[in-house]
């Protein structure tokens, strides 16, 4: 359940995350419509919708990919309604085809994108992409937070801004921003209206040439009219001789470091940025440290701006350009320049070169049905295949002892360069996607191999759920954001639309139903789909829980096992513990999958007696 | 005066659960409250760090270098992991010696260290190190284990480790949980009247 925290009374101070923040910001603005697709460090702007959205009477719903929730919210905004929509940054690579051109249409109800940078990918097996740079590309309106607070404050501008010059804004937030959270102190919550009607407006929502130059122009003097508008809402703090100008998680990292006698430009509207406002903090001043994560986007403007005049720039000469930064690298840089001594670590390193830490990396669940799924697979096709990854849970199936991602890209793409690859090559080619990613992007891909004649081996994994940003339903979950009542629409005949035949579909708890469909699949010559089906393990434990009801568990006889670790290092699950060699299922950590004693060459694996 | 909380475990021990409890009781109290939270790939058994900070005004959610008052760690090897964030004048731990055996270690052939060697490896970063078995307490009187979280917060607090009172922290629990507060309330009583 969301964070009731969000619907707090106005004047109230709560403890809010950044994504919460968001929307409790945008709840304060007159929101009406809302829809998103799941993507971390974004999710929980949508999910605190979902939850609330009946209450609030708005409309929330998780679209099948970026692209559609944010159509979605043009149609609900081109009748005059205000919407929202949150994404993470890859999520913005699928929805920029629409985003583009609309911000030459411009909207009628505000339209805002939240869209969730994840500098160091601690949560994305992507790109380190920089969404500021996406926005310059759209010239689209960005706003970048520092803090709950300010995520709050800017979704309220961010509409503000959207509604007055009829142009999407984005609120550009990273991991550290949206995951990060932090006093604010609410407002009174707006209500929007919810419905109304699509004017026809005969050449007003179209791009066709010649129009296309005049709308892009009328774009170039919504963003100066925004420029000089709003450039108030940048900030200048202190004084000195040098100078930084940052924006985002960065400003409160510089903060950290309470400086005197620095002069901080916080650039809170990143994209427009007024050279005058530039200018104006540049006067006096020896040097300018710019500190932002990633792309040199600010630094480049800056150097642009004052080209002419006599002051030392310092950007990327000092930072890097990948990864995230912290409290302690931005201190680290900054000290020598402004004159700082900084605290001696040598100790403190040697300290923890001691230390001898147990590598733990994220796996799949205890009793997770793709685990099942990869043990089948690699046991029938071997390791000569060539597995094609996606993103999601399964993505995990990258590390031993599974090995079941070659290549891992972006949502959908396996199964379209495993086509790719079976049209040049005689290998085996073995694709995995899971539901939500068939449904968002997969579908497009099988439609191809299928026009265009290739024949991978196609793995849909049909847990039911999108599970690895926390049990979003999808299409094939028969419920939608609500948890209202929905289609359930079957993979198999979507699959089957799309002109393949050869369609097996097996209980991913089944070894032996398992491996026989990979057996049929291996010996066909033609494309074959593979619909691997067993709910999200983590979907039924919450469900039992609900019932009252719990997990049957199994043990192993130590008389009959012969310790020849098949079940703890090769199936490999986690409720299975080895030490040297001794093996034993925590009973605790069981979630009664009943797949162990299928791997077990000596039955050695079975339930408890019920107590 | 900025009080720095790191709460440390394995996804689905209750890591963020602990972390939104003090952060509600350092709201309470006045305090202004900054942290970060992890969600997504990270959760699914993987380490789990959630910092928390508050005081007159905090600037950066992550906790700097070296700077942590408390350490809460809900997986002895993962209190290992943070102390990056300790320093022995200034950081106490309590850790939980309920160990969650990573199966990647296993699988590379690591040694999960013994309960005994984790203290050693600690005890130059602390100041004060309690060692407590909250899980097994609360799964022996509360019949789950999942609640030793919030008794490690108890034996936080009467240990004087954190500046948030009793009074702040029930109500910060009544508003976290308001389904299950008398268990949550009754593993915090328990981490009171702990001793070792």
């Amino acid at each position: 359940m969301a964070n009731p925290d969000i619907l707090g009374a106005s004047g109230k101070k709560v403890v809010l995350l950044g994504n919460e923040a968001i929307v409790r910001g945008a709840l304060e603005s007159g929101l009406g419509f809302s829809a998103a697709y799941p993507g971390t460090p974004s999710t929980e702007v949508g999910m605190s919708l979902a939850d609330f959205a009946k209450k609030l009477g708005i409309y929330f719903e998780w679209s099948t990919n970026e692209k559609l929730a944010f159509e979605a919210c043009v149609g609900a905004s081109f009748c005059g309604v205000n919407s929202i929509t949150s994404m993470k940054h890859f999520g913005f690579n699928v929805a920029s085809d629409s985003v583009f051109p609309v911000v030459y249409t411009g909207v009628r109800g505000a339209l805002v994108i939240v869209v969730a940078d994840d500098p160091g990918g601690l949560s994305s097996a992507q790109s380190e992409q920089d969404t500021r740079l996406h926005a310059r590309l759209g010239n689209i309106p960005v706003l970048e937070p520092s803090n709950a607070q300010e995520c709050r404050d800017f979704a309220k501008i961010a509409f503000e801004i959207s509604k007055k010059y009829e142009i999407p804004v984005i609120i550009r937030t990273t991991t550290r921003t949206s995951h990060a959270v932090g006093t604010v102190k609410l407002g009174k919550i707006k209500k929007g209206i919810t419905s109304g009607e699509f004017r026809k407006d005969y050449g007003r929502y179209y791009n066709i040439a010649p129009a296309l130059q005049k709308l892009h122009g009328k774009v170039l003097e919504k963003l100066a009219g925004i420029e000089r508008e709003y450039s108030k809402i940048n900030k200048i703090e202190g004084n000195g001789k040098t100078g930084i100008i940052t924006s985002g998680i960065c400003y409160e990292y510089v903060k950290e470091m309470g400086l005197k006698n620095v002069k901080i430009a916080k650039l809170n509207l990143s994209n427009p940025i007024a050279p005058e406002f530039i200018k104006k903090f540049a006067k006096g001043l020896k040097k300018i440290i710019v500190v932002e994560e990633l792309e040199p986007v600010i630094e480049q403007f800056v150097n642009q701006v004052l080209f002419d005049e006599k002051i030392k720039i310092y950007g990327k000469s000092l930072f890097p350009r990948y990864g995230e930064f912290s409290a302690e690298l931005v201190a680290e840089k900054i000290a020598p320049l402004a004159g700082i001594k900084r605290q001696d670590f040598k100790k403190h390193d040697a300290l923890l070169g001691k230390l001898k830490i147990p590598i733990r990396r994220p796996v799949l669940c205890q009793g997770c049905p793709h685990r099942s799924t990869f043990y089948a697979a690699q046991k029938v096709f071997g390791n000569s295949a060539i597995w094609a990854g996606d993103i999601g849970c399964y993505t995990l199936g990258v590390y031993e002892p599974y090995f079941t991602d070659d290549f891992v890209l972006s949502m959908g793409s396996g199964t379209g360069i495993a086509h790719g690859i079976k049209k040049v090559s005689n290998q085996r080619v073995v694709s995995f996607i899971g539901d939500s990613t068939f449904f968002h992007a997969g579908m497009p891909a099988i439609a191809n191999l299928s026009y265009n004649k290739s024949n991978p081996v196609v793995v849909i994994l049909d847990n039911s759920i999108t599970a690895m940003t926390g049990q979003q339903p999808c299409a094939n979950s028969g419920i939608n954001a609500l948890g209202e009542g929905a289609k359930t629409i079957q993979i198999e005949d979507v699959v089957k639309a799309l002109g393949i035949s050869n369609i097996k579909i097996a209980n991913s708890y089944s070894q032996k139903d398992m491996q026989e469909a990979f057996k049929q699949a291996s010996e066909q010559k033609e494309a074959v789909v593979v619909i691997s089906r067993g709910i999200c393990r983590l979907l039924l434990k919450r469900q039992l829980h609900r019932k009252g009801k719990g997990f049957a568990k199994y043990s192993i006889d130590q008389e009959k096992c012969i310790k020849c670790r098949i079940c703890s290092d090769k199936y490999a699950c986690p409720a299975i513990i080895r030490k040297k060699n001794y093996i034993w299922i925590e009973r605790e950590l069981c979630w009664g999958c009943g797949v162990c004693p299928q791997v077990c060459p000596v039955n050695a694996i079975s339930l408890e007696a019920k107590k | 005066m900025i009080h720095n909380v790191l709460f440390i475990g394995v996804g689905g021990e209750g890591v963020l659960s602990a972390s939104v409890v003090l952060a509600r009781a350092a709201n309470l109290e006045g305090f202004e409250v900054r942290g970060t939270q992890l969600h997504g790939l990270a959760q699914r058994g993987g380490s789990v760090p959630i910092h928390l900070r508050f005081g007159n005004y905090v600037h950066s959610p992550t906790i700097p270098r070296a700077k942590a008052d408390l350490i809460i760690g809900l997986e002895p090897a993962e209190a290992l992991r943070a102390c990056y964030f300790a320093e022995r004048k200034r950081t106490n731990f309590v850790v939980d010696a309920f160990p969650i055996v990573p199966i990647y270690a296993r699988l590379n052939k690591q040694e999960y260290p013994e309960m005994k060697g984790i203290g050693k490896m600690l005890k130059p970063f602390a100041k004060k190190l309690i060692m407590a078995d909250a899980s097994d307490i609360c799964e022996k009187s509360l019949g789950n284990p999942v609640y030793g979280n919030i008794a490690m917060l108890g034996i936080a607090l009467s240990n004087k480790m954190l500046p948030i009172s009793r009074k702040s922290l029930l109500a910060a629990l009544k508003e976290t949980f308001p389904k299950d507060y008398e268990n949550n309330a009754r593993a915090l009583e328990i981490g009171l009247k702990w001793e070792k």
